[in-house]
């Protein structure tokens, strides 16, 4: 176009100039600016009757019970819905872009079939469908040559995965990393079982260790909602909120108090506590109690500053606060909600039982019923199972990837890239063009929450057994895609494998069932919930010997990844609309700030707005840097969700990926393998 | 309209945020964005192009370590009693003259001097320096509520009118009064989203809606008050250091600590 509007306008303006204090030539313009809006490259506004309908949406981890609204049809916002009692009406940013992101550009189109480096070309379903079922028949029936990686905690599909690899000899169903597996190996080396649950609405104190409860842990919009009922606008606070972690995080922002905390400091900082708790007369009835007492001992308010730099005072003024209450609640966990150890889970969780909050703020979930026989355990972590496969100890012929992105989101992030490079047949499910499906061999596009059946038991942090379930609220994908449980339940039938159902609605179904919920009522936006179970809990003291006070190193810093809810998560990039939420002191153009105090800053020379790498095991981190008093000293904290190097324009490319810098380690004795302590060194560059 | 003086009206549509309550989480951003056609940007990073009706700063209180705080301040348009926009504007493009006090931007008669955009000390109007383009086929999730803005006018937050518009109609379809509606039936899209309910909306003028307690409870304020804008959007918090921004703000005619995020 030659001439747009400005330009028009400013020539128009440009050849009265002079003259412009005459109403007669504003009313022309006027007319012109009326006329030059009218051009039809605006876009214009859809038409038909305005509907609202239930849906569930699992664009954020924890899932949002929420309402969609569509005109003619066709969705175009997501409100709350007040209904639900687990959403209570409230939505969390990215499922609030929910409609818009059923036309991100990064969404696949169609199936597509790898026929070079970086190259795809789209095929026909029965054809996508037919090579999958090849493949796998030709390695069905030899174990460990057909893998999962699943990277959906709370859906039946993942039993469909697990129940299919089984029926295929095979065993290896690999979960991404969460929370939830690790509180469950917590809660057993506390002598019981079950996934741990969290009645926040029902304390009058909510420590949160790590635990950003309040952005990114748990069941986000259920916390906030919890946390908004003790706070009326103008009212008097009805509870104490507390957040002790590396930085004043969204969570610390609306707490009482923030203690800064190191990552690599959780479990130190949770002993320091109990130790001061015990010394003010906290006794409990926990068989290993003598034991957890001396070693709390050891963890004086002073050990435990001179090792974090956290003031003994701060500790102190949070004891007396505990003990005041009558509820207290506390809440472990890592910043970024995964990577923590089992020992973090189990310091913070021993002061539940020390306060005797078992079973009140602290509930242990029954096991869930299973609608798929032959489904396994989910109890097996992806990012080993990479290592393996990048050592060769593992050597699968087919990967199935289900909503899950360990191209990206596992620690050393490279590395896994790289690894998943030594497996011969890669299919991911994925409704966006995301790392993995481009580096995959087979993708099978999956529809976007609004377009499909799904279902969310037991999200992590729920302190009752709660089951959400939610259907399609369009007719028609916008996409040339399936729902992935259909595509997997009709390749079992084409290798002779029965698993009983024909469709992911019938494993709903069976599931709702099975928990005595009404699918009906859940899929028009309801709930179910069940009863927590009794039992009680140890203090983990022997467990806990194996806590080391982290030790002030002076080459490297703790590295804190932060989360912010509306930058996406593992499994979504920033959704476009959320951008302008991302403040130009965290990325500007493509340079990503990392961020820590000013002390810290000058123990490592640099200023504001220097240039950084960051390296840790074999990966490196380019950002800049940006002070901000609100992380814990010695540490660096870095936002997760950038250095995207798939889906779209708008995210493609924009700063980096703290993955690529966590390390993994193995923690002492419990085997498994932890990345929330991770150290990182700085150098200028 | 005469320079300096508030236009009064019966029903004075308000709102009053909590920020000890606002987490900052952003929902309240993209739910206006959503509601109002805001196309996306491939770089969000230059503030000076965005388009930002609702933004959130983040507001600190400059302490280290444990007593480090930060605040979030949502910032719609204040819809000010007198606002220093209207005035300025040469074509009468936006004007204060409904019953409700909402601020107008009426677009098709919007030059584009930005005069408004100078006038205005919250910041709040902004500029379309870009047609709306919107990633293909994503035109398909345009809200009904609003026409999208061509490059070359000035836009902002309007509280959500065609929310007004409905709420009215509805009130006159089910024999209400629409020049009376009832607290919660006229909701802007960001009060409605919010997952903490930090913001509250109503009439501040009615005792029958709940802001009109809420904006005159002992920790409320306004932005810059001793400019005499005369704000419908209040503030509430009982952290001294946050309200005393809120004033400081007003000292030097700066968003101060707020300007971080612009
Ligand atoms: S939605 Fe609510 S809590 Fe989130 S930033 Fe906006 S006002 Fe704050
Ligand atoms: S009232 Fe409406 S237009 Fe204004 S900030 Fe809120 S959502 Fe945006």
């Amino acid at each position: 176009m030659g001439l747009d509007r400005r330009g028009f306008v400013k020539i128009v303006v440009g050849g009265v100039a002079g003259t412009l204090f005459t109403p007669v030539i504003w009313k022309s313009l006027d007319d012109v600016s009326i006329w030059s809006q009218n051009w039809p490259w605006i876009p214009r506004l859809n038409k038909g009757e305005v509907k609202s309908k239930a849906a569930l949406s699992k664009l954020c981890p924890a899932g949002c019970a929420v309402k969609v609204k569509t005109v003619g049809g066709l969705p175009f916002a997501v409100v709350g819905n007040t209904a639900n009692p687990l959403s209570k009406g409230g939505v969390c940013p990215v499922c609030a872009a929910g409609a818009q992101l059923m036309y991100s550009p990064a969404r696949v189109k169609s199936p597509m079939k790898k026929v070079g480096e970086g190259k795809f070309e789209a095929i026909k379903w029965e054809d996508a469908e037919a090579l999958l079922v090849e493949k796998l028949t030709a390695l069905k029936g030899q174990n460990g040559k057909i893998a999962a990686i699943n990277g959906d905690e709370t859906g039946s599909a993942g039993e469909v995965l697990s129940g299919l690899l089984a029926g295929l000899g095979n065993s290896g169903c690999y979960m991404m990393p969460g929370e939830k597996f690790v509180a469950e190996k917590g809660v057993k080396l506390m002598g019981g079982s079950g996934q741990p649950g969290f009645d926040i609405a029902g304390s009058d104190l909510v420590l949160m260790i790590g635990a950003d409860a309040l952005d990114s842990w748990g069941t986000t919009v259920a916390n906030q909602k919890a946390f908004a009922a003790t706070r009326p606008t103008g009212g008097v606070a009805t509870a104490k909120f507390v957040y002790a972690g590396p930085v004043l995080n969204h969570t610390a922002a609306v707490s009482d108090k923030f203690l800064p905390v190191p990552p690599t400091a959780t479990a130190a900082f949770a002993l320091g506590l109990a130790n001061l708790l015990i010394n003010a007369g906290a006794v409990c009835s926990a068989p290993d109690f003598a034991e957890y007492k001396a070693l709390a001992a050891k963890y004086t308010a002073e050990e435990v500053e001179k090792a974090t730099g956290l003031k003994a005072e701060s500790m102190k003024e949070l004891a007396a606060l505990i003990k005041a209450a009558k509820a207290p609640l506390v809440i472990a966990g890592a910043s970024f909600g995964q990577g923590a150890g089992a020992l973090d889970f189990v310091a913070g969780a021993s002061l539940n039982v020390l306060l005797g909050r078992v079973g009140g703020g602290m509930t242990l979930l029954p096991a869930a019923p299973k609608a798929v026989a032959g489904a396994g355990a989910s109890d097996k972590d992806a990012g080993s199972f990479l290592a393996d496969v990048s050592t060769g100890k593992a050597a699968p012929g087919v990967l199935l990837v289900y909503e899950a992105n360990p191209a990206y989101a596992l620690p050393q992030a490279g590395d896994m890239a790289k690894a998943l490079g030594n497996i011969a047949f890669k299919v991911s499910f994925s409704t966006y063009m995301d790392e993995t499906a481009s580096l995959c061999d087979l993708i099978l596009p999956a529809p976007h929450p609004f377009e499909r059946y799904d279902d969310n038991l037991n999200p992590y942090g729920v302190a009752k057994p709660t089951y959400l379930a939610g259907k399609p609220v369009v007719q028609k994908p916008v996409a040339d895609c399936k729902d992935p449980v259909d595509v997997l339940l009709g390749a079992a039938a084409k290798l002779g494998l029965s698993l009983g159902f024909d469709t992911y609605a019938d494993v709903i179904k069976a599931k709702a069932k099975a928990l005595g919920a009404d699918f009906d009522a859940l899929v028009a936006g309801g709930i179910w919930t069940g009863e927590a179970k009794g039992g009680s809990l140890n203090l983990g003291a022997s467990a806990l010997a194996k806590v080391a006070m982290p030790k002030a190193d002076d080459k490297t810093l703790a590295l804190a990844p932060m989360s912010n809810q509306a930058y996406g998560s593992a499994t979504l990039a920033t959704p476009p609309a959320n951008l302008l939420a991302v403040r130009d002191t965290e990325l500007s153009g493509k340079d990503l700030f990392v961020q820590m105090n000013a002390a810290t800053a000058k123990k490592v020379g640099v200023a504001e707005g220097a240039r950084v790498k960051l390296s840790a095991g074999k990966g490196e981190l380019k950002a800049r840097v940006h002070l901000n008093e609100g992380v814990a000293p010695g540490t660096v904290a870095v936002l997760l969700g950038f250095g995207r190097s798939a889906w779209d324009e708008f995210t493609k490319g924009k700063g980096d990926n703290v993955y690529k810098i966590l390390t993994v380690s193995d923690e002492a004795g419990t085997g498994l393998k932890v990345w929330a302590g991770s150290t990182v060194t700085v150098a200028k560059v | 309209m005469a320079h300096g003086a508030t236009k009064e009206f019966k029903v004075t549509w308000g709102m009053v945020i909590d920020l000890d309550k606002c987490t900052g989480c952003g929902a309240c951003m993209t739910a206006c964005q959503v509601e109002n056609n805001i196309a996306p940007m491939v770089d969000a990073s230059n503030k000076m192009r965005t388009l930002s009706w609702m933004l959130v700063f983040e507001l600190s209180n400059k302490k280290s370590g444990a007593e480090a705080e930060v605040a979030y301040l949502p910032r719609p348009c204040m819809q000010c009693g007198n606002p220093a926009c209207v005035p300025v504007c040469p074509v009468v493009a936006t004007e204060k003259n409904e019953e409700g006090g909402i601020v107008s931007q009426i677009y098709p008669r919007c030059i584009g001097c930005r005069y408004c955009m100078a006038a205005c000390p919250y910041h709040a109007r902004y500029f379309n320096w870009e047609d709306p383009i919107f990633p293909k086929g994503m035109e398909k999730a345009l809200s009904p509520s609003t026409s999208a803005r061509p490059r070359g006018v000035v836009e902002k937050c309007n509280f959500c009118h065609t929310r007004f518009m409905e709420a009215k109609d509805k009130a006159r379809q089910e024999g209400g009064n629409p020049e009376g509606l009832a607290d919660g039936a006229y909701m802007p899209a960001c009060a409605e989203i919010c997952p903490t309910g930090a913001i509250s909306f109503g009439d501040v003028k009615n005792k029958e809606h709940k802001v009109f307690d809420l904006a005159q409870g002992k920790d409320a304020f306004r932005l810059l008050e001793k400019l005499g804008l005369n704000p419908q959007v209040y503030y509430v918090s009982k952290r001294e250091w946050v309200r005393k921004l809120g004033d400081n703000y007003a000292a030097t005619g700066k968003p101060g600590a707020a300007k971080k995020h612009s």
